[in-house]
């Protein structure tokens, strides 16, 4: 009898047990977004970075936040002020109890670029889509044209947490070898070895090519599987397990300018549970900064055009 | 003008379905090829849309310069209050789809992609030099892309020239971008009016525009025509209502209509080859409108619209007996080059032609698109003035 009861306990719970509790700490799969989009507590931000995609179709209660001038100063290069980031989430209807989910396209890049500012301004309950736009597109889940209309929260977040941020002067001790801080490049091996100054379709955005001394390469890609989520926790502690990067010490990613970067230190801070900072002036600030110790292989020389 | 006598208990016969058949056949298996990449709904899509523009605009006559000529000359102004109606269905549609898209239009939103171009003295260049150029060519770009599929072969020279035109805009490109359209405005009457007061004040002009050419309209004379239904052209209002409905399809799921994106991506590439071109072009990817770049893939959106509109044209020309290929002479060979050029050197600094700047312009509610259509219209009529003095026609 006894065990029947607890037995019924048990069932009690876990189907009660409230919708929003995710899976995972930090991710959450399309088919829970799915089954727990009318939750009053939830709120949907897409961060993508091709313009009309949002408009055209986007996951329903969801609310658009522009890249380029809602998540930084668009004048100064620096993300959105305190102030600014406040109003913008209170806009969004958050408030202190959301649960706040980021989905975006091209694999969820500023969509982790947005969940690192939403981290360093200590806000509670964020997490990513996992496989993000494409994902949900690529399982033919629901889109819709119409925009979000929602009451403004009252959210109040933190100051700004460096915590998790990098910046230049911090690098520059890494790169003279005078801290004991693992550097992950998260770029192309060929921008790594310095074979070119910037991807395709990129003018130079540094007059310097290579990297930081002392880093190790592993693409952003890697972390990702066929269908755009991230891969396991296990194959992703073998991954940087096996080019040094094993969460023994505190860790720095950077990329061009720091939002592909961002997909890599959600994987290792979030994911691994490692300690990250995300160097988000990247290649485009240290590549062009000058004295610092620079490392090109492929001995390219800039030619000044 | 004639007072048609309408047949319908007739079918075509089965090479009237040819062209169509072929034309089907093609986008069918250019659509597959298409399907499955990335973004490929936007390109199946751009490429229906195209046919159902081609189509509409063989059928209708959809020609901004015909319509034009035919109200100077015999004011006939039936053409012209096609397009209005096109502007005044397209008004309604776009202002239902941006309350959709932005809740609110408080400035500096606007909506994605929507033409809403910079209002400066380049814009009033382009516009006079585009209607020019119409003039001397014989229609604008939109018109010689469905006068192919009717196989009028002149075209090609245009598009020779239009290419050339948008070479020579892009030359200047970086001195007319500093010195006049990067400090130019972005006028968008939503964020003055409201979205309703948009649609009214819109619609008010339209409308005391489609009073004036009533007023000025002259019957003209009939004479008895007798044709099969498959012959008959239809009323330009038909036309324009059917363009509008494929306006407002394409600015919801893909992009605003546009034809000169794609001819603009085509001769930027090209001249790149030729090292003629400036590394950059200041500015032009924050622009809104026909914006051209380089190209890396073979089928683009507007590539594929484009294509389209040939095919779609090109099927109903055969089917309602319209098509004919046109050897052109000299003479109009060469109009049509020196045109083209106008018209591309036109629409690359107006950022669009007759359909990306002035149609998806005023449907947008952009002051940039009723200037374009101010000045279209009076280098249009300067132009004809000037083909009629020197008997270039």
């Amino acid at each position: 009898m006894k065990l029947i009861k607890k037995a019924v306990l048990l069932w009690a719970l876990l189907v009660t047990a409230p919708a929003i509790a995710a899976p995972n700490n930090f991710l959450v799969s399309t088919d829970w977004l799915e089954k727990n989009l009318n939750d009053p507590k939830l709120r949907i931000i897409e961060v993508s970075v091709d313009t009309g995609v949002y408009e055209r179709g986007h996951i329903q209660n969801a609310v658009n936040f522009k890249w380029h001038s809602d998540l930084v100063d668009p004048v100064q290069r620096d993300i959105a002020s305190k102030e600014k980031f406040e109003t913008l989430l209170r806009q969004a209807g958050i408030n202190n109890d959301s649960t706040i989910v980021i989905y975006g396209d091209n694999n969820n890049w500023f969509a982790a670029w947005g969940a690192w500012v939403f981290d360093v301004y200590g806000v509670q309950n964020v997490k990513l889509l996992d496989g993000g736009r494409k994902k949900w597109e690529a399982e033919k889940r629901p889109l819709t044209p119409l925009a979000t209309k929602v009451n403004p929260g009252t959210i109040k977040i933190a100051d700004a947490n460096n915590a998790i941020r990098a910046k230049l002067a911090e690098v520059v001790v890494i790169a003279n070898k005078k801290s004991d801080i693992a550097l992950v490049d998260i770029r192309s091996n060929d921008e790594f070895t310095g074979k070119i100054f910037a991807p395709a379709g990129f003018q130079e955005t540094a007059i310097r090519a290579g990297h930081i001394p002392g880093a190790v390469n592993v693409p952003w890609s890697q972390a990702v599987a066929e269908d755009g989520t991230f891969k396991s926790a296990d194959e992703l502690r073998k991954i940087y397990a096996a080019a040094g990067i094993d969460g023994t010490k505190p860790i720095v990613t950077y990329c061009r300018i720091g939002e592909r970067s961002s997909h890599t230190w959600f994987a290792l801070s979030k994911i691994l549970g490692y300690d990250v900072k995300n160097y988000d002036g990247s290649w485009t600030e240290y590549g062009n900064s000058v004295g610092n110790p620079v490392i090109n292989t492929a001995g390219t020389v800039w030619g000044g055009k | 003008m004639a007072k048609i006598k309408i047949i319908y208990n007739t079918v075509p016969s089965f090479k009237d379905y040819l062209g169509i058949i072929i034309v089907l056949a093609l986008s069918f298996s250019v659509n597959a090829s298409i399907e499955d990449v990335q973004g490929g709904t936007a390109l199946s899509l751009s490429l229906w849309l195209g046919l159902a523009f081609g189509a509409v605009l063989q059928r209708s006559r959809f020609c901004f310069y015909c319509v034009s000529r035919d109200f100077i000359e015999l004011k006939d102004a039936k053409g012209l209050l096609g397009i209005i109606t096109a502007l005044i269905v397209g008004t309604i549609g776009y202002h239902l789809i941006f309350g959709a898209f932005l809740l609110e239009p408080v400035a500096p939103r606007l909506p994605p992609n929507a033409h809403i171009a910079p209002v400066s003295w380049v814009l009033i260049l382009g516009s006079l030099s585009f209607g020019f150029g119409m003039a001397i060519a014989g229609s604008c770009i939109s018109a010689q892309l469905y006068r192919l599929g009717e196989g009028l072969l002149s075209a090609i020279f245009a598009f020779l020239g239009i290419i050339i035109g948008f070479v020579l805009a892009f030359l200047s490109w970086n001195y007319l971008y500093l010195s006049s359209i990067q400090q130019a405005p972005l006028i968008w009457f939503p964020h003055y009016f409201g979205y309703q007061g948009s649609i009214i004040v819109q619609i008010l002009l339209l409308t005391m525009l489609a009073l004036v050419l009533v007023k000025l309209h002259k019957q003209q004379k009939e004479k008895k025509i007798i044709q099969q239904w498959w012959n008959v052209k239809w009323h330009t209002y038909v036309g324009g209502i059917l363009v509008a409905l494929i306006a407002i399809i394409a600015f919801l799921r893909v992009s605003p209509l546009g034809v000169t994106a794609e001819i603009g991506s085509i001769a930027r590439t090209s001249a790149g080859y030729f090292n003629i071109l400036p590394v950059r072009l200041e500015g032009l990817d924050t622009l809104r409108g026909c914006i051209t770049i380089i190209k890396e893939t073979f089928w683009s959106n507007n590539g594929l619209f484009i294509f389209g509109v040939v095919l779609g044209s090109f099927a109903l020309a055969t089917f309602s007996g319209d098509f004919k290929i046109q050897i052109p002479k000299i003479k109009e060979s060469i109009r049509s080059f020196v045109g083209g050029i106008l018209m591309g050197f036109g629409s690359m600094l107006a950022l669009g032609c007759t359909v990306g700047t002035l149609l998806s312009g005023i449907m947008a509610a952009s002051l940039s698109g009723w200037i374009f259509l101010l000045f279209c219209g009076i280098g249009l009529y300067l132009g004809w003035l000037f083909r009629n003095k020197y008997k270039l026609t």
